[in-house]
């Protein structure tokens, strides 16, 4: 069966790396899983992290946040906050059941075309083997 | 007004770039059965001319009042749809793109499934999109005067740059006397070039210009306000003389009680000056100042019967009433050059600066070799009987640079060049001086550098590949113990002099112009650039530029070249005269904040700040952004447990809708 | 030693001060083992004022819970300040508070109250059940003693003392304007066992425990309005638009509530407990707050509400914050 479960997944990326890097895997014609689509947001800096819980609620099987390296954040910091405040969700939701598999974190930045692929890659790939999220999803769709 | 939206959406074919492996058809079918959406087309170039007109048309017959073009990277043609937005009459910010070419049809190749994927990223836009906000794009006025904060040899090219451009300049140096570290230069590398020849012209123009206002001897005490409107306050330090008066004659130094007794900063206080001195001979302005530390008068209240200064000034100059003076003015942009520090080589213990009068640093020498300088350019160690004059001369590379040990990991960039340069001049001087250098790598990468490094070591300058471990005194000579890894061995030299070619650092007081302004610091401590390669001139802080050493080690070539990188930013500001701020930023919701203050802190560019409110006749203290200040990252908002933070075009109730849309199709 | 008349005393003479608009501390409640707070105006009221091991309550929560009612026009807000009686935890959420701004260190007066361990009211409950007489308590060398009708009994503090307190390493006020007794000895140390076991369970059964306790929250929101941290005016976890949480009640929406709530408390949870106390279907929320007090220990070195000149947890970084999960 979980063969053929297609993981849902929602990404929450910045503009300027990995929104960015995403559109040069794109003109560079590089192929990669449908599975996932992305939301996006000026800076890793503005995604609230409950917006992790919001999306596994409304039926993600999985959620990747992605930015900018350190140190090259377009705002300067804004990465370094969001690094601090996933580190902290990530250790939440594992602590409470939620497979790691199903939260990833990653920088790519607007030249890593291809690390975009691996990325989102591995994100399918653990949330396949994790299979579906049921437990924690809302009955209906709701906004 | 009717609230219910009437949304149009646009699918594009890009060609065959998307229609080749999504079905538009599908796509704008699917779309057109969804909540809100009005019309819903397809077509082949959206960003053409005639793509464009079927929205303007579609606004105007349809009274659509929200926009989703699914067709390619918002980061590509946001601005496009934006303008056709606003040239049919809707708030270009009515606008929601669906990425559907670079995050769809050129990654995905199964149709079905790419399809499936655009109707998903069109759907999550739709549910966006009706949320939308208009916004405001705002212009401020630039106030047509720059700030320029160092009087160094970067802060003199940006403000002669300014000036010459028929702008006002006000520049503020903390010393008496601008020039910086370039005035205290014998010769400048490769070219050998008098330091004061080609600097002196320079901070004569910038007193002398009447578009400059020079403040030396003041300190930036405060900066308010944001890029064309910045508030600053000045202190001038009370220097108890009066410049106006003061003739720079030099008679009240002449008969100052403390004459010859203190030492020099300009001569590394190699030489002694006055309690009542001008730093240098060249110094600009030519006016006096009284070191209120060290001046009997105004450390005991008493000097002999009375201030010897007094009574030599014949232009009755002295004041000792005097009191620092605040000045406010208005800027519209800013210039950091404050420059650097040399690092402290007694933090390198091994090397015995501190011991041994013998080791020196290259500055040292510097003034050592100035005929200005406190021996009239003879290079001569120690006094009167005691003095020699080196035979055995030798350098040490990277004192302070590269090196871990010490917090330093950067390299200081002009050591290896003017330990050269200095090794050159020490050869024209005394011919018989054997000089040697030791080094780490010898990076001479600017132009006509290598060629002067050759040249150098034609003359005899021996190069020795090693970091020395060990200095130590053997009866009168220094024994440097090193390894020559070159050469496999070890050795002890026996020499008379050491010069440690010192690196640079960021300033002691680097923290005063981060306190005020709000700027970064790189790991190494220098001001951080924007970008370091794209925008290496500009700061976090719209408006605010850096030039020079403050941002990081650099030569004279490359400080005058960011110098007047730096100019040429802040004259675009000062010649269009406005400054467009952005629309998609924070806003908070004051009924709802708790003034707790986080936004304010995490803000990277102190937009925040918290302000105290009449909330019902209680005083509460809630947090308010500077809209000229944000840069719209959405940081506090993310940030903001109460969710009173939110960004424009990014608020969570604008977010969640496409995080249920996203969640829920499959 | 706690002593009582020098409390009542300190209480009476700071309750008259024309600065101080009230004082708030503890009195014995109207039942059983159960404490009150005592918000007092007048210095006679001062001695019905207790401190004793049944002082469980953190009453710091009250700082921030403050209404400010609209001031008449022409009339001037009340800024006199509020006394208030802290036991070592209960410090820790003045100075937490100090550091998020939500009150002003000089619009307050501490009267600390070094502490030997407050009772976990349910482990006494099983000890002693059904008294409904007033019952009194103190603490007497490592034992804790009950003044019930039919005499005195002491039972041995780790049998009847919270968990919180018998790990405690802040028995002492950190902060207090006064001291009232000496300073008591702190327990050696916490390693957060209780975390532990958890973590060293498998997925599944991580999420079948918590699963088990959120299916059973009737969404009360105590554990929220108990929390001295939880001061917002107008909770993200209430609100409509957007809609964080939707208000039914079942495990999707009960687990998101939970999380949201630790996760708001990431680096500001001081370990009073009060959420899992007056938590009446007894989820064990101090394990889930621990979690992540242990990683903020760790990770980013940081203990809330220790030190006032502190920037929050969550409002600041180090370029260097470790990032071994980030792909």
């Amino acid at each position: 069966m979980s063969e053929q479960f297609e993981p849902n997944l929602v990404a929450f990326v910045c503009n300027w790396c990995t929104y960015a890097g995403a559109d040069l895997a794109g003109t560079s014609r590089i192929q990669y899983p449908p599975n996932l689509s992305v939301i996006r947001v000026m800076c890793t800096g503005r995604i609230n992290p409950l917006f992790v819980l919001n999306a596994l609620q409304q039926g993600a099987d999985g959620v990747l946040v992605s930015g900018c390296h350190p140190g090259d954040c377009h705002y300067m910091e804004g990465n370094y906050y969001a690094r601090r405040r996933f580190t902290l969700m990530k250790d939440l939701l594992e602590y409470v059941g939620v497979d790691p598999k199903r939260f990833h974190m990653s920088w790519v930045s607007a030249s890593e075309g291809a690390k975009w692929k691996e990325v989102v890659e591995t994100t399918v790939n653990e949330a396949k083997e994790v299979g579906p999220f049921e437990q924690f999803q809302r009955n209906k769709i709701n906004w | 007004m009717n609230n219910k939206p009437k949304i149009g959406v646009y699918v594009c074919h890009c060609g065959m770039n998307i229609a080749k492996t999504v079905d538009v058809e599908a796509v704008s079918e699917f779309a057109s059965r969804l909540p809100y959406v009005k019309v819903a087309r397809n077509y082949s170039y959206m960003c053409s001319d005639p793509g464009q007109q079927l929205i303007k048309e579609d606004i105007k017959n349809e009274g659509l009042t929200r926009v989703v073009v699914a067709s390619c990277s918002p980061r590509m043609h946001e601005n496009t749809f934006r303008k056709t937005l606003a040239a049919a009459g809707l708030n270009p910010y009515y606008l929601e793109m669906a990425n559907i070419r670079e995050h769809c049809s050129w990654v995905h190749e199964n149709r079905e499934e790419a399809t499936a994927k655009a109707k998903k990223l069109v759907y999550a836009a739709v549910a966006k999109v009706r949320l939308l906000e208009p916004l405001e794009e705002k212009e401020v006025e630039v106030e047509p005067s720059a700030l320029i904060v160092g009087g160094g040899i970067a802060g003199i090219q940006a403000a002669l740059d300014i000036a010459a451009a028929g702008f006002k300049v006000y520049m503020v140096e903390k010393t008496p006397s601008v020039g910086g570290k370039m005035s205290q230069l014998d010769k400048t590398f490769p070219t050998l070039d008098c330091s004061a020849c080609i600097l002196t012209p320079k901070m004569v123009d910038v007193a002398s210009h009447p578009n400059i206002e020079l403040m030396t001897y003041s300190q930036v005490e405060d900066i308010t306000g944001y890029v064309g409107n910045f508030n600053v306050k000045v202190r001038k330090k009370a220097r108890y003389v009066d410049i106006n008066k003061c003739t720079g004659c030099g008679a009240c130094a002449q008969e100052c009680r403390l004459a010859g007794t203190i030492p020099s900063e300009f001569n590394m206080g190699l030489g002694k000056r006055a309690a009542i001195y001008l730093p240098f001979p060249q110094a600009v302005p030519a006016k006096y100042t009284i070191d209120k530390e060290r001046c009997l008068f105004l450390t005991r209240g008493k000097c002999g019967k009375g201030p010897k200064c007094i009574e030599a000034c014949a232009a009755g100059a002295i004041n000792f009433e005097q009191q620092d003076e605040i000045v406010e003015f208005k800027v519209g942009t800013i210039i950091i050059a404050t420059g650097y520090e040399l690092f402290d080589p007694a933090k390198k213990p091994e090397y015995g600066y501190a011991d041994y009068d013998n080791v020196i640093t290259g500055l040292e020498l510097e003034r050592l070799v100035a005929a200005s300088g406190p021996t009239g350019g003879e290079i001569v160690i120690g006094k009167g009987e005691k003095a020699i004059v080196p035979k055995e001369v030798a350098f040490i590379s990277c004192v302070g640079s590269r090196d871990e040990s010490v917090g330093k990991p950067y390299c200081s960039r002009v050591c290896c060049m003017y330990s050269a340069k200095l090794a050159h001049l020490v050869t024209e001087k005394l011919p018989d001086a054997n000089v040697r250098i030791y080094y780490m790598d010898v990076r001479a990468f600017g132009k006509g550098y290598e060629e002067f490094y050759d040249r150098v070591r034609r003359e005899g300058v021996r190069y020795i590949r090693g970091n020395p471990s060990e200095i130590f005194k053997r009866g009168d000579k220094l024994v440097i113990k090193a390894e020559d890894t070159l050469a496999g061995r070890t050795l002890e030299d026996e020499v008379d002099l050491v010069v440690l070619a010192t690196g640079l650092e960021p300033r002691q007081d680097a923290r005063e112009i981060i306190d005020i302004l709000k700027l970064s610091q790189s790991a190494d401590g220098f001001y951080l650039e924007a970008h370091p390669k794209l925008a290496p001139v500009d700061t976090a802080t719209d408006g605010v530029y850096l030039a020079g050493c403050a941002q990081g080690p650099k030569d004279i070539p490359d400080t005058v070249a960011q110098a007047k990188g730096a100019a040429s930013s802040a004259l675009i500001l000062l010649s269009s005269g406005k400054v467009k701020v952005q629309a998609q930023i924070s806003n908070i919701n004051e009924a709802t904040c708790r003034g707790c203050g986080y936004c304010v802190e995490i803000c990277p560019f102190g937009a925040i700040d918290l302000v105290e409110v009449n909330r019902m006749g209680n005083i509460v203290q809630v947090a308010r952004v500077n809209e000229a200040l944000c840069k719209g990252c959405g940081a506090c908002a993310a940030g903001c447990f109460s969710g009173s933070a939110q960004q424009k075009s990014f608020k969570d109730q604008q977010i969640l809708p496409q995080i249920a849309v996203l969640g829920a199709m499959k | 030693m706690a002593d009582l008349e020098k409390l009542r005393a300190v209480a009476k003479e700071t309750v008259s001060r024309d600065d101080v608009k009230y004082l708030i501390g503890w009195r014995q409640g109207t039942y059983g083992f159960r404490v009150s707070p005592h918000f007092i105006t007048e210095p006679e009221e001062a001695d019905k004022l207790i401190f004793s091991p049944l002082c469980s309550n953190n009453l710091a929560t009250y700082l921030t819970l403050v209404e400010k009612l609209p001031v008449p026009r022409g009339q001037e807000p009340d800024t006199r300040k509020i006394a208030l009686m802290v036991k070592g935890c209960d410090s820790r959420a003045v100075v937490q508070q100090l550091v998020e701004q939500g009150i002003k260190r000089e619009s307050v007066i501490i009267i600390g109250c070094p502490c030997q361990g407050v009772v976990d009211l349910a482990k006494v409950e099983e000890k002693f059940p059904a008294v409904l007489e007033q019952v009194e308590a103190r603490w007497d060398d490592g034992k804790i003693v009950f003044k019930l009708s039919e005499g005195e009994k002491a039972v041995p503090r780790e049998e009847v003392l919270a968990d919180k307190c018998l790990r405690c390493r802040y028995p002492n006020p950190v902060t207090a304007d006064t001291l009232l007794w000496e300073k008591v000895e702190a327990e050696s140390n916490d390693e957060y066992a209780d975390v532990g076991e958890l973590e060293g369970k498998a997925p599944e059964e991580r999420w079948s425990f918590w699963e088990a306790y959120f299916s059973s929250c009737i969404r009360c929101y105590s554990c929220r309005n108990v929390c001295p941290m939880c001061y917002c005016e107008d909770c993200i976890l209430d609100r409509l638009n957007p809609t964080w949480v939707n208000r039914s009640n079942n495990i999707s929406e009960n687990t998101a509530f939970h999380l949201a709530r630790a996760f708001h408390l990431a680096g500001r949870c001081i370990e009073c407990g009060e959420c899992e106390r007056v938590c009446p279907v007894n989820i064990p929320l101090m394990k889930l707050n621990r979690k992540l007090t242990k990683e903020v220990r760790e990770k980013f070195e940081y203990e809330p509400g220790t030190d006032p000149d502190s920037k929050p947890l969550q409002a600041s970084y180090r370029p260097n914050d470790q990032e071994n999960f980030i792909l």
